[in-house]
């Protein structure tokens, strides 16, 4: 009797196992090697062509208490995510709602949405953006109509934070299609009843959408926010690839990218790696603990 | 059900060992009846450089030129832009990918002091023939008492010219022997009586600050004390010129110097004829002329106390992956590369002037109007510099992190974040916690 129930069990997590396998074999085969690596890499002086020297913990002493840089590009990763990550899910959740109003031809929408997602981070998009942002550019034109001189928005310190901000916003596209779909699992007979209560639109966005949305905002939170601590692509491409105008693009992932590949300091870039590591489990330990206050599960399972 | 799996398994299984035969069987058997013939094994060799397309195309046609040669070894080239290339070689040398031949420039010193570099001298006399190489270019290659680099060519920085923009302004184009003060007067002067959108001067100061060292007997970095050669005075008036220069008018704005930097053809306002004057090493000369109608000159840099500080020298060389397996070949390519006239033919001056006397006459003879340009300017600078002499210079240990925070600090001062005094003592401050803790 016992056995039998033991084993339905495990048939059951077997299952999800077996889903999860793909990821087991790349994590233990791929990852776990190079971040135990990496973790001994941070206790040495490397610089990539000769054999790491042991330092012990010096590196992250140093990083904590004499490296301007590490503040600094700290500054700017975390201004990026500050404003990157509410706008972008605003925006996702703007559309998604209009999209969910019954519009023709949703699926085409819907792609079309997604495709910045999908090109968001590349390389080529990066260079769009330059060209359009340009003070020579697209928008400066636009504004021209209007009298209005633009600054230069990819080349001015105070402006290029905010250009590569809106191209994060832009990829709003795969949160969008999670809130989609999670907007029309929310039946529509709470809507209905919250019409005859005579409750307004936004009302109903609040006290409806808003609470039985709260898993999939999490979600989104979630990703949004180790995504966002990661950027690379578009400072580096955007920027001038070295952080500058005045370490305006100098983003954490950048500079971990300077040290360890230009300057030949690879056993540094590892210690910074591991800060942000650090940092990122943080951000979304937080937003975890926090979760139990305001995330919804309509599936009874909330206040475990 | 279970049978049937069981059968493809086993037939997988089968395939796959009789592949992995077939593959056995196979090497071996090619491998022989190579050895068969009288000529040697076949090698291939990886060479890695930078820069652009037309350079890749030339790069690529000379190495196949090198294949009908020398049939037994084929190269393979691959090539980055300027800005992605050093981080590309650093990873593959990491992981010992790196390639058999790659090129280098005054970076090479930290790449020799990390002895990944393979030492060409036994190799010197047999494969490579040296005799005809500039001595000063073998010197240069000469690095803790072993030739780890070959100078691919030569060259000297200068300042280029739009003499159609001074045609226009109806000013005089400038000539050798002139002094800052004088190029700052100019820039100023061009740029007011071009009107809008027309600047003098690209802002220089990182490029410009070894040269303005050397004018007044002093440099970047002192190789021998392994530490800074200037005072922090020095750097001051450098960055103060420049400031001056972009209060008083004439020089281009910081925003455009980031949208457009001057080391990006592709970008350059040089390109574009709307900046008259800039600093480029003189094998970049040909690269800015072909983009544009208005010709170009080159003139040398304004004078300091000492001179123009600019000294003729490698621009760029090539250097073997100290773990490659075939040295002999990779000897064979460089000599190719430096001695063979129809390398010289296929190469031209793309990067830099040839460093063997007979492939430098070779190109003279027959040189375009836009080379015999540069060759003018190359001889001016060589005369001058027999009459006022300067030392060759390597870039400093962590060069990339010395520029860094030079244009760090340049572009403080010029988007008014630090005054001159504030951004040059961080400047000098980081400068020698960087060559300090090498």
């Amino acid at each position: 009797m016992k056995t039998a129930h033991k084993s339905a069990l495990w048939r059951r997590s077997g299952t999800a196992y077996l889903f999860l396998l793909p990821w087991l074999i790349g994590f233990f085969g791929l990852t776990l090697g190079p971040m135990l690596g990496s973790f001994y890499l941070s206790l040495t002086k490397y610089n990539l062509l000769n054999a790491p020297v042991w330092l012990g913990f010096d590196n992250y002493r140093h990083i904590f208490t004499a490296d301007e840089y590490f503040y600094k590009s700290l500054t700017v990763t975390f201004k990026y995510v500050l404003f990157s990550v509410p706008l972008k899910m605003a925006f996702a959740l703007l559309v998604a709602v209009v999209l969910n109003k019954g519009i023709r031809a949703l699926g085409i929408y819907r792609t079309v949405y997604y495709i910045p997602s999908l090109l968001g981070g590349s390389v080529a998009i990066a260079i769009v953006w330059r060209q359009i942002f340009d003070g020579e550019g697209l928008i400066n034109h636009f504004l021209s109509w209007f009298g209005i001189e633009g600054p230069a928005w990819i080349a001015h310190p105070s402006y290029i934070l905010s250009t590569i901000v809106t191209l994060s916003v832009w990829q709003f596209g795969s949160a969008m299609v999670i809130f989609l779909a999670g907007i029309k699992q929310i039946p529509a007979d709470l809507y209905e009843a919250a019409q005859v209560d005579g409750a307004g639109k936004l009302r109903q966005f609040g006290k409806i959408t808003l609470p039985m949305l709260s898993p999939v905002i999490f979600f989104n939170l979630v990703m949004g926010i180790i995504n966002s601590f990661q950027v690379f692509t578009p400072g580096y491409v955007i920027g001038d690839g070295r952080g500058g105008p005045v370490n305006s693009t100098l983003f954490y992932t950048l500079y971990l990218y300077l040290k360890g590949f230009s300057f030949f300091d690879m056993g540094y870039a590892a210690a910074l790696a591991w800060i942000m590591l650090i940092i990122i489990g943080l951000f979304t330990s937080i937003v975890f603990v926090t979760s139990r206050f305001w995330v919804f599960y309509g599936d009874g399972k909330d206040g475990r | 059900m279970r049978k049937i799996l069981g059968l493809t398994l086993a037939a997988m299984l089968l395939a796959a060992t009789t592949a992995c035969s077939g593959g056995n069987n196979g090497k071996p058997a090619t491998g022989s009846s190579d050895t068969a013939e009288p000529s040697v094994d076949q090698v291939e060799l990886r060479i890695m450089w930078w820069g652009d397309q037309k350079r890749a195309d030339k790069t690529n046609e000379a190495l196949r030129k090198f294949e009908e040669k020398y049939p037994n070894i084929k190269v393979v080239g691959e090539f980055a832009p300027n800005s992605g290339y050093f981080d590309k070689l650093n990873t593959q040398l990491a992981s010992g990918t790196a390639p058999d031949v790659f090129f280098l420039g005054g970076n090479v010193t930290d790449y020799a002091d990390k002895g990944v570099l393979l030492d060409l001298q036994p190799y010197v006399g047999k494969e490579l023939d040296l005799t005809d190489m500039d001595q000063t270019m073998v010197e240069y290659g000469t690095l803790g008492g072993k030739l780890v680099h070959i100078s691919a060519g030569a060259n000297a920085r200068g300042m280029v010219i739009n003499t159609e923009l001074f045609k226009k302004a109806g000013m005089d184009i400038p000539a050798d022997g002139w002094s800052w003060e004088d190029y700052a007067r100019i820039s100023k002067e061009i740029s007011e009586k071009l009107g809008k959108g027309y600047y003098g001067t690209y802002n220089f100061t990182v490029e410009g600050m070894d040269i303005y060292m050397k004018q007044r007997g002093k440099q970047v970095y002192d190789m021998e004390k392994d530490a800074l050669g200037f005072e922090q005075q020095d750097a001051e008036d450098w960055f103060n010129y420049w400031n001056d220069m972009s209060k008083n008018g004439g020089m281009v704005t910081p925003s455009l110097q980031v949208s457009n930097p001057p080391g990006d053809t592709s970008k350059s306002l040089v390109v574009t004829g709307k900046v008259a004057m800039s600093l480029i090493p003189s094998n970049q000369f040909a690269a800015h002329q072909n983009l544009i109608q208005d010709t170009l000159t080159m003139v040398q840099v304004p004078r300091g106390p000492k001179g123009t500080g600019v000294v003729f020298e490698s621009s760029q060389g090539l250097s073997g992956y100290a773990k490659t397996e075939h040295p002999k070949e990779v000897a064979t390519l460089m000599n190719y590369w430096i001695n063979d006239p129809d390398a010289a033919q296929i190469l031209g001056s793309d990067r830099g002037v040839p460093v063997t006397s007979k492939m430098r006459d070779l190109l003279m003879k027959d040189a375009t109007p836009l080379e015999q340009t540069v060759y003018d300017f190359t001889s001016r600078v060589s005369e001058a510099t027999k009459k006022e002499p300067f030392s060759i210079s390597y870039n400093p240990p962590s060069f990339t992190e010395f520029t860094k925070l030079a244009e760090t600090a340049v572009q403080e001062i010029g988007f008014e974040q630090k005054d001159v005094k504030q951004g040059v003592e961080d400047f000098y401050k980081g400068a020698t916690q960087i060559f300090g803790s090498k």
